[in-house]
């Protein structure tokens, strides 16, 4: 039997380590290592997943019955406009962001944000038939959905990798805010303008960078204290 | 089978059949709101025998027990302004091999809708119920007789009584009753006096992880050194913990310390007679404000002590549970829609109950089986499910002169539990350590 030298208690044979202070179990009279079954297993179970294929299968139906009728009025009786388009669109929309959450949940975080961002995308493209001009979905839509996408991406993928305080979830969403302020900022200036010119965006911008100094500085104080 | 009291009746006409449904219990009502993935209203009871698990047999006395424990045989539904539990006709629950990381969250629809899973691992049984089916003593009453009849299948002559019940006669009325309502009498309902506590702060581990660390020590020393302070073994492990807590809350950087709390379940049962094998519980919370000034360790025990002698009698808890009970029988509150109703509670815990305490402690005490099932016993485990916050709860229970601690939390670093058994080691208790913690955990966590 050994004893942790910092912690006084017995240690479990199966145990290669102190679990209370991360002490190495080194034991002189037993130097060569046996092993000994744990008294736990090793198999790590995983919540079996509940597909809510009930849902799924009503709101399929109801947002692919809610756009054919949309289509089949406009084509049939009221002819003047492409009214459809956009209720085509939205239903499109609103199955591509529900769909992974009822039935795919097993589709990685990045692949259904990127997916949404596509239909987003895709439902501006469907507007610009509505507009006497397309110029604004390259000029405007487009790169600001790709921003977005691009940012909520980032930010899923820090709070995923690292997982953090409430305070570090705070500061992903402070620099997070700032930068698609600016984005948003220079895309509208080279659009009407052609050049760039920070305004509002610098306000916000400022804003944010209080913020994330005193909060960089709350938790360096107490990764600091923790150490 | 007898009529429980609380047992209401439905026919449903394609069928023909006679349905029943119970209502869940005063607590229960709570516990299927909270579900989420990250929280786990799911605890364990384990038993260790001498011999290893044979799982055929053991699925044979699952299959004999599970028609003794009627609510246990349950699927969880959601009416219009409640949830209640209907008999589950489905295949199960079976036994599966034991995992690494116990009291997963149990999603409702999964598992053939169970509400309850049955492990096994080498010599011991493992039992995780949702908590809306019932406490740790109706938890024990099942693992149990479900070992007592496993022991029969083998050949051994085992004996009815105590949590053993008889499999072959049919569930007492009093057994499946919500006694809550039966005792909740008081003429005044004493006010909830809540504060912030300190919590514990650590970093937490991806999903479904549930790191466990027990101390297995020897009940005659704990009472020894329990009765040098004058105080029982519960006072005495709750001030241990608090004692931790302190001492954590002083080793980190605070803009403002906060008073430490132990949430810690009472059994009503030991007050109010009823043979229920729901829930039957309520909380207290033992404490200790480090802004009054520097406790030592014999002024925590002596307050524990105090505030044990002060709260848990007959007359405090009648109250508390008045007050519980005056939420459910109120005509307003029974008419919102349960939609409404779950995210009020879930709010309400999330962002007050939960900040309410630092840990939480609970304690079976000292078991008692039947003799001729003792020479098959080694001892016994429990353990409670993963909360909202990162905190860590302890769970103690006893058997013959086996002392059990289980601490499980849900993030890496394990100061509390260090602070904790360190100090046991100080007053001169012999621990030995088992944990579920792989070696990668422990360097993560350095």
């Amino acid at each position: 039997m050994s004893y942790c030298v910092n912690c006084g208690v017995e240690l479990d044979p199966s145990l290669k380590q102190c679990p209370l202070c991360n002490a190495p179990v080194i034991n002189p009279m037993e130097l060569k290592k046996q092993t000994t079954v744990s008294p736990f297993p090793e198999h790590r179970g995983q919540v079996e997943t509940v597909r809510h294929k009930d849902v799924a299968v009503l709101l399929t139906t109801f947002l692919f019955s809610t756009g054919a009728a949309c289509a089949l009025l406009n084509l049939l009786t009221f002819k003047k406009t492409l009214w459809s388009l956009p209720l085509i669109g939205i239903c499109a929309v609103i199955w591509v962001f529900a769909v992974p959450l009822l039935l795919y949940r097993r589709i990685p975080a990045w692949c259904s944000i990127l997916l949404d961002g596509m239909i987003t995308g895709l439902y501006l493209y469907l507007l610009t038939c509505l507009t006497k001009s397309d110029e604004w979905f390259p000029g405007i839509g487009l790169p600001i959905v790709i921003l977005l996408t691009i940012l909520i991406e980032a930010v899923t993928f820090l709070y995923r990798k690292f997982p953090i305080s409430f305070l570090g979830s705070a500061l992903y969403f402070v620099l997070a805010t700032a930068l698609l302020c600016v984005g948003i900022e220079i895309i509208l200036d080279l659009y009407f303008h052609s050049a760039i010119q920070l305004g509002w965006s610098a306000v916000v911008l400022t804003a944010c960078a209080i913020m994330t100094v005193t909060i960089s500085t709350i938790l360096s104080k107490k990764g600091c204290v923790t150490q | 089978m007898s009529q429980p009291t609380n047992k209401r009746r439905r026919l449903r006409p394609a069928a023909r059949q006679q349905k029943e449904w119970y209502k869940l219990d005063l607590s229960a009502i709570v516990y299927p709101t909270l579900q989420r993935k990250d929280f786990s209203s799911v605890y364990r009871l384990s038993v260790l025998l001498k011999e290893d698990i044979k799982p055929g047999i053991l699925q044979q006395a699952v299959h004999i027990t599970m028609e003794r424990f009627p609510t246990y045989k349950t699927a969880i539904r959601k009416g219009l302004f409640w949830r209640y539990l209907e008999p589950n006709l489905r295949p199960g629950p079976f036994v599966e091999e034991d995992i690494k990381n116990p009291c997963m969250p149990m999603p409702f629809r999964a598992n053939n809708r169970y509400l309850v899973r049955i492990y096994y691992y080498r010599n011991r049984i493992s039992l995780e119920a949702h908590h809306c089916l019932g406490d740790g003593t109706g938890g024990m009453c099942v693992l149990q007789t479900l070992t007592a009849t496993y022991l029969r299948l083998l050949g051994a002559k085992i004996t009815n009584g105590g949590f053993v019940l008889d499999v072959r006669e049919a569930p007492h009325p009093e057994e499946l009753e919500d006694a809550y309502l039966r005792y909740a009498n008081a003429k005044v309902c004493p006010p909830r006096l809540g504060e912030k506590a300190y919590r514990v702060r650590g970093t937490k581990e991806p999903f479904y992880t549930l790191n466990i660390i027990d101390g297995i020590m020897s009940v005659k020393e704990v009472m020894h050194v329990a009765s040098q302070y004058h105080a029982t073994i519960t006072e005495y492990l709750n001030s241990v913990l608090l004692y931790a807590l302190l001492q954590k809350q002083q080793s980190e950087w605070h803009l403002k310390e906060r008073p430490v709390k132990i949430a810690m379940p009472v059994n009503l049962r030991r007050f109010f007679p009823s043979r229920t094998l729901r829930n039957f519980i309520t909380m207290i919370y033992p404490s200790i404000d480090p802004r009054l000034g520097d406790y030592s360790f014999d002024e925590i025990i002596q307050h524990v002590h105090n505030y044990m002698r002060f709260y848990i009698n007959e007359k405090f808890l009648r109250g508390d549970i008045t007050t519980n009970a005056s939420t459910e029988r109120n005509p307003f509150i029974r008419i919102v829609p349960l939609f409404i109703k779950d995210f009020v509670v879930r709010t309400f815990y999330t962002k007050i109950q939960d900040k309410n305490s630092s840990a939480g402690l609970t304690n079976m005490g000292a078991l008692k089986v039947p003799e001729d099932m003792k020479p098959y016993i080694e001892r016994f485990d429990i353990y409670m499910g993963q909360p909202f916050s990162s905190r860590t709860n302890c769970a103690i229970i006893s058997f013959e002169d086996i002392l059990t601690i289980n601490f499980a939390s849900s993030i890496i670093e394990a100061d509390v539990e260090r602070l904790f058994f360190r100090k046991l080691v100080e007053d001169g208790i012999h621990v030995k350590i088992e944990s579920n913690r792989s070696e990668e955990i422990i360097n993560g966590g350095k």
